[in-house]
């Protein structure tokens, strides 16, 4: 073994030793849960092997369209904003959250059955997904409410991949997400592939990241090839194709309410909630009590919940949110403005799956640009 | 702490029919009691194998016991208002930001209420009375659809001994009914509080809040001493479902007591 | 030109202008204006059960309520409906202001009551000398109006009655 590895430390590991990583995160008792190609697209799942990653795809992304296309090259994370998120682990889209005994006017809740969560390793989260994951820690992980997501998350190692090759829809860059991932992994990756090359610059994060890299054939990283994979990342943040104003968003959602642009976009929302599926930082949920034939047992289940649906605002007889401009109107004040009241910060980080999964194709960059504009028209129109 | 967060089994002890669709229930713990609660607070009511509602306390009981008022409006509610003695029921709470009753010492306190929002109220006049010297005047003004509709009217005299006014009045009169007619904003001017000096507590249906602190307004009491009591489709109580927010607000954390002053805009903003 | 009140039946001027001009619904009122009122005034009290009009009798006089309880009501067959009640500070009577000058509604006392009363052909003709006293009255009489108006309005939504609706949560 060469030098201790620590975190804060950088190694470069050849490609052909992914396969040793995924043994070693098994050997930890992880399950390794990463991307794949199934069904026509870039989903998560359980991976048995390294050879299970995406190797030499990519995809076409705009708003409402996504294509695989096969890459010049056989990178294995070349591509972005799948249909799915890493919230489905962590935030399931079914939970029971207990069950009970009823029986003559009383009723006896049961004791905690699959009290342990299963270790997942995480692997392949861009930075915006890295980001994403904090945001629901703030919102679901203090334990103190109905998830489980403390427990789920603590059971988490994650392996990020940083980004050198942004995605037609993605501006994480303008929201500060990304493209390098901030701190919260254990392992980063940055994936370096010129001519018949084929390396990961890894960034160790911590004491975890750092025990499952030991198992792992690494050598150090030369200066120049640590130059050239930041470099690399950074010049990513260039080249996003779509950006957002980098400040007052959250002032400019609260003066939006009586906006007309709401009405434009009502006109073509169809209120399916895809955005709210696909977004890695929604986090809306309802619970469902249910009980068998018998009356004897009954359960209480959490399932996801968007706030597109009608009944979501239900309140004495009827829904707040009647009408299709006013919600969407709350979804993008929410996710961009109220969220910095409720959790601290904003709760877009800029990975366009929205834009992308929507199947009218609404871009909210697109329509954050046009309530800056109409906002600034209004704001002129009032000063003589 | 993982697991989610369970009721805790309470008794139904008592029933007390307020109205044709109203009851109040005395609830005594049966499991360990849920956290003492502040005034306005709400719990989340589970009728078993049904489901839960978020209902505000009206008050404790002897030994942890507590007072939750339910209207029947769905099949939660209904089994709620149908349980009887020995039930058990599940509750899980308290949450919620409370009316902070004892910021109005030292002036007068008016509280008003709105058909079943006495119930969220009572908790609030109770502790008030129960400290009556810090408070100068103490005003309760209730309006209800009809003197058949009045929640805690058995109570009124008794408040009354303990330091409090009361005024009540009726939209629709019964026969014999010789007490005030109108819409509870209109006895108002006649409360005699010191506008400068008045903490207002005021809950009922939303349009008759507004009205209420609009009307409170040029009578000159500050926008920040009225406090209303917001309400919108509440799921987990913990704010983590998302369903509860109004704007900034999420109302099982931030609410359901909030300022006139917080309110006011967010409640001009149709469809929020 | 006669000075208001000084030639017709008027009641006695038992209301000192001051004492007129405290009450809730002069308020701010210029006191010149007071004083012309106050010649067309004068304190009285009323036991409980006092009927100060029937619905349909001429609207001859006006009053502010200083103290009690005073029920307006409708009779269909059969019936007494109490529409509206009022108590210190409130003005009883709208229909003198304008023609045809007849009660809408009956009046009772509730409670013992005392109130100021006014002569209404008098005010009338105080307000036709003195349109600036006129302007005066009437918006208080409008604001008055206006907001039992809105009140009334309030009452029909019913906002008290629960929302008729199969399913309540989800």
């Amino acid at each position: 073994m060469e030098d201790p590895i620590q975190p804060g430390s950088t190694a470069l590991m050849e490609a052909t030793a992914l396969g040793q990583l995924f043994a070693s995160l098994h050997d930890a008792g992880y399950a390794v849960i990463g991307p794949t190609v199934r069904d026509g697209a870039i989903i998560l799942d359980e991976l048995a092997a390294a050879s299970d990653l995406p190797f030499g795809w990519g995809v076409r992304l705009e708003p409402g369209g996504y294509r695989l296309r096969r890459r010049a090259d056989s990178a294995a994370f070349g591509h972005s904003a799948g249909p799915q998120s890493w919230k489905q682990f962590l935030h399931p889209p079914r939970e029971k959250l207990w069950s009970a005994r009823l029986a003559d006017g009383a009723f006896e809740i049961g004791a905690d059955e699959d009290a342990t969560p299963p270790r997942l390793a995480f692997f392949g989260v861009r930075p915006c997904d890295l980001r994403a994951i904090e945001i629901q820690d703030q919102v679901l992980g203090s334990g103190r409410g109905n998830s489980r997501y403390a427990a789920r998350r603590d059971a988490v190692l994650i392996v990020a991949v940083n980004c050198t090759e942004p995605g037609e829809t993605c501006f994480c860059s303008s929201m500060g997400t990304g493209p390098g991932a901030g701190p919260g992994y254990d392992l980063a990756l940055t994936e370096l592939v010129t001519g018949d090359r084929h390396d990961f610059l890894v960034d160790v994060g911590t004491p975890a990241g750092a025990s499952v890299l030991g198992a792992v054939p690494h050598a150090p990283a030369a200066a120049s090839t640590v130059e050239a994979a930041r470099t690399a990342v950074a010049d990513a943040a260039q080249h996003m194709g779509r950006s957002m104003p980098a400040t007052g968003l959250r002032e400019l959602m609260a003066g939006s309410y009586d906006a007309a642009r709401w009405d434009d976009v009502a006109s073509r929302c169809l209120t399916c909630g895809n955005c709210t599926l696909a977004c890695p930082t929604c986090f809306c949920t309802s619970v469902e009590d249910v009980t068998d034939l018998s009356g004897d047992h009954a359960e209480r289940w959490q399932h996801w919940a968007s706030c597109f649906d009608l009944d979501f605002s239900y309140l004495h007889g009827g829904p707040v949110r009647v009408s299709p401009e006013s919600r969407y109107r709350q979804w993008l004040t929410h996710k961009l403005g109220t969220w910095h009241d409720q959790f601290g910060s904003s709760g877009c980080v800029g990975c366009g799956r929205c834009i992308v999964w929507c199947p009218v194709g609404i871009d909210i960059t697109e329509e954050v640009a046009a309530l800056q504009a109409e906002a600034q028209q209004t704001e002129s129109g009032r000063t003589p | 702490m993982t697991a989610p967060v369970l009721p805790a089994r309470y008794r139904v002890a008592g029933r007390q029919e307020e109205t044709h669709d109203t009851v109040t229930l005395d609830l005594w713990p049966v499991d360990q009691p849920i956290p003492a609660y502040q005034p306005g607070q709400f719990t989340m009511l589970y009728a078993p194998g049904i489901g839960e509602v978020p209902v505000s306390i009206s008050g404790t009981g002897p030994d942890a016991g507590l007072v939750q008022t339910v209207r029947a409006v769905g099949a939660v509610t209904r089994a709620l208002c149908a349980a009887g003695p020995g039930r058990l029921l599940g509750v899980r709470g308290p949450y919620g930001t409370g009316w902070d009753v004892a910021s109005a010492a030292d002036g007068d306190l008016l509280i008003v209420a709105g058909g079943i929002g006495l119930a969220p109220l009572r908790g609030a006049l109770l502790s008030a009375l129960g400290h009556r010297d810090r408070y100068r005047r103490i005003v309760v003004l209730i309006g209800a659809r009809s003197p058949t509709e009045l929640v805690f009217a058995r109570e009124l005299d008794q408040w009354r001994c303990s330091g409090a006014e009361a005024e009540v009045t009726v939209d629709q009169p019964s026969a014999g009914w010789t007490g005030h007619v109108g819409v509870v904003t209109q006895l108002l001017p006649r409360a005699g509080v010191d506008p400068a000096r008045t903490t207002a507590l005021v809950c009922g249906p939303e349009v008759m809040m507004r009205l209420t602190a609009r009307q409170l307004l040029p009578l000159g009491v500050p926008a920040r001493r009225i406090r209303v009591s917001l309400e919108r489709n509440m799921r987990c109580g913990v704010a983590e479902c998302g369903h509860c927010q109004l704007g900034p607000l999420l109302l099982c954390r931030d609410g359901p007591v909030v300022s006139y002053e917080v309110a006011a805009p967010l409640l001009a903003i149709r469809e929020l | 030109m006669t000075a208001p009140g000084a030639s017709q039946d008027a009641p006695s001027p038992g209301a000192g202008a001051a004492e007129l001009g405290g009450h809730a619904f002069l308020r701010g009122m210029p006191e010149r204006y007071v004083a012309v009122l106050a010649r067309a005034c004068r304190p009285t009290q009323v036991p409980e059960g006092y009927r100060f009009f029937a619905e349909g009798d001429p609207a001859n006089l006006l009053w502010l309520i200083r103290s009690g309880h005073v029920a307006l009501d409708l009779h269909p067959p059969g019936r007494r409906l109490i529409v509206e009640t009022l108590g210190k500070g409130d003005l009883l009577g709208l229909s003198w202001l304008v023609p045809p000058y007849e009660w809408q509604f009956g009046a009772t006392a509730v409670q013992d009551t005392i109130l100021f009363e006014l002569d209404a052909a008098l005010v009338r003709a105080a307000c036709d000398a003195d349109p600036g006293l006129g302007y005066e009255l009437l918006r208080r009489v409008m604001s008055a109006a206006s907001s039992r108006l809105q009140a009334a309005r309030i009452r029909m939504l019913d906002l008290y009655a629960a929302s008729s609706s199969v399913r309540d949560e989800a």
